[in-house]
């Protein structure tokens, strides 16, 4: 079922991805999914954008949305709000504030994340990844940012937006929270707010703290419409986090997926036993025995019949 | 473990009022559900685009501008186009008797009018669901 699914998305069927999304984000089928996601050799930019409930983070990614779409990339969104450990429910209400759109080319999926795992919902990585084989080459992901617990975020994105907005007083809070030490760009965001310039130079001087690290710090104002471009030159100006395999690496692990794959066809063919049993009464050494079940796996035989 | 069911809540149409939806938006999050707001004033177009992307098991549709008729219709038959004949879609507002009869005829699995308890809807969604062919 799952490689039926994944053969779908590959052909660009959305609903095998919705789908895909929930199996994954329900911890079901893994292996199957990890099996068959190969490592993509364009790897999307994952960018995460994280502050305190209410600083306007789904608002500020609707209107990044428009920027990346007028630069021609496709845009997968994951945002990720708090179930509740009582009831298990959420609600889900950032889609809304992103705007709405039909564009093929933007994926929004709204996905509850369990307290005490973090802001972001479970198996966030297999999530980018599917969407990553669909071909969105930027995802976002949407979490509430609470402080210090937010080292997950940051192993899972390869830049981390933090959202603070204006407050009066020079009392800082976020400072103290060690907030922005997750931070790859501080974003002040509703900029078009009388104390943004200050809160900024606050921002600033608290980064000054720690030298050696070259934080940009940018205002933002989505009610005025201002500040995305700039904000997604900044982003792509620093470089993809997430480690990525070589291609070589890559390679490899496709030609095991397609021998694990071939093996499931033919496993029960006569002569993978015939083989097998040779190896077994010792005819043949066990390199032997390998270099032919790989030339058998690999070789194309239109005339076996289906296992 | 059973999963908790996916609704997206869409108001169609061109009525400021969200309230109502946002009570069932709540009710429904309590009783253990994973609710989708997608808000107020949304073409039936981008109702089926999040239905979609959200894997949604149901639709709930709020209305009370008069346009069920041919509102619903346009969204029962952009699910059929999308391949979304499996979510099941409920209907919430003031329809008249005789439309009602219509609307279930094109299949909608249940209209709740003025005065329905959050206790019957979630019932009604917690159910066990006939499958769809
Ligand atoms: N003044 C001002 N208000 C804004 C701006 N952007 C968003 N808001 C308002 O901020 C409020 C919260 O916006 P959201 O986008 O829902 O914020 P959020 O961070 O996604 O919220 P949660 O997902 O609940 O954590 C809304 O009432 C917006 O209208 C802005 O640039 N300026
Ligand atoms: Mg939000």
């Amino acid at each position: 079922m799952i490689a039926e699914l994944v053969g779908r998305l590959r052909q660009g069927d959305r609903n095998a991805l919705a789908r895909l999304v929930s199996h994954a984000a329900r911890g079901e089928h893994l292996t199957e999914l990890q099996r068959a996601l190969t490592p993509s050799l364009t790897p999307a930019r994952v960018v995460a954008v994280t502050g305190s409930g209410g600083v306007g983070k789904s608002s500020l990614i609707g209107k990044l949305i428009s920027v990346l779409r007028s630069q021609n990339h496709r845009v997968a969104v994951l945002a990720c709000d708090p179930q509740s450990p009582l009831s298990g429910g959420a609600l889900l209400g950032d889609r809304f504030r992103m705007g709405s759109t039909t564009d093929d080319g933007v994926f929004i999926r709204s996905l509850a994340a369990l307290t005490g795992h973090g802001a972001v919902a479970d198996h966030l990585d297999v999530v980018i990844r599917l969407c990553e084989k669909f071909g969105f080459d930027v995802v976002i992901l949407e979490t509430v940012g609470s402080g210090q617990g937010d080292v997950e975020v940051r192993n899972l994105a390869d830049v981390v937006v933090l959202l603070v907005q204006p407050e009066s007083g020079d009392d800082v809070q976020w400072e103290k929270a060690g907030i922005l030490e997750c931070a790859d760009v501080v974003v002040v965001h509703k900029a078009d707010l009388p104390t943004a310039e200050q809160t900024a130079a606050q921002v600033r001087a608290a980064l000054d703290l720690s030298p050696g690290r070259d934080v940009p710090v940018l205002r933002v104002s989505t009610k005025a419409n201002q500040g995305h471009a700039e904000l997604w030159q900044a982003i792509v100006a620093l470089p993809l986090r997430r480690r990525q395999p070589s291609p070589a690496c890559m390679l490899m692990q496709s030609l095991s997926d397609i021998l694990s794959a071939q093996f499931r066809e033919k496993e029960s063919a006569p002569e993978l036993a015939k083989l097998a049993e040779a190896w077994q009464r010792g005819e043949i050494t066990e390199a032997e025995a390998v270099e032919k079940l790989v030339r058998i796996l690999l070789m194309h035989q239109p005339d076996e019949p289906e296992a | 473990m059973d999963q908790p069911v996916r609704i997206v809540l869409a108001k169609v149409g061109l009525d400021g009022h969200d309230r109502g939806i946002k009570v069932v938006a709540r009710a429904l999050r309590d009783a253990g559900m994973h609710v989708i707001y997608a808000g107020l004033w949304q073409t039936p177009e981008a109702v089926v685009r999040a239905v979609a992307d959200e894997d949604a098991d149901w639709l709930g549709l709020s209305l009370l501008s008069g346009a069920h008729m041919t509102l619903v219709p346009r969204v029962l038959d952009l699910m059929k186009q999308a391949c979304l004949g499996h979510v099941g879609v409920i209907v919430g507002g003031i329809i008249p008797e005789a439309d009602i009869s219509k609307l279930t005829g094109l299949g909608v699995a249940k209209i709740f009018g003025p005065g329905t308890s959050l206790e019957d809807i979630v019932a009604f969604l917690k159910s066990p669901r006939e499958p769809v062919p």
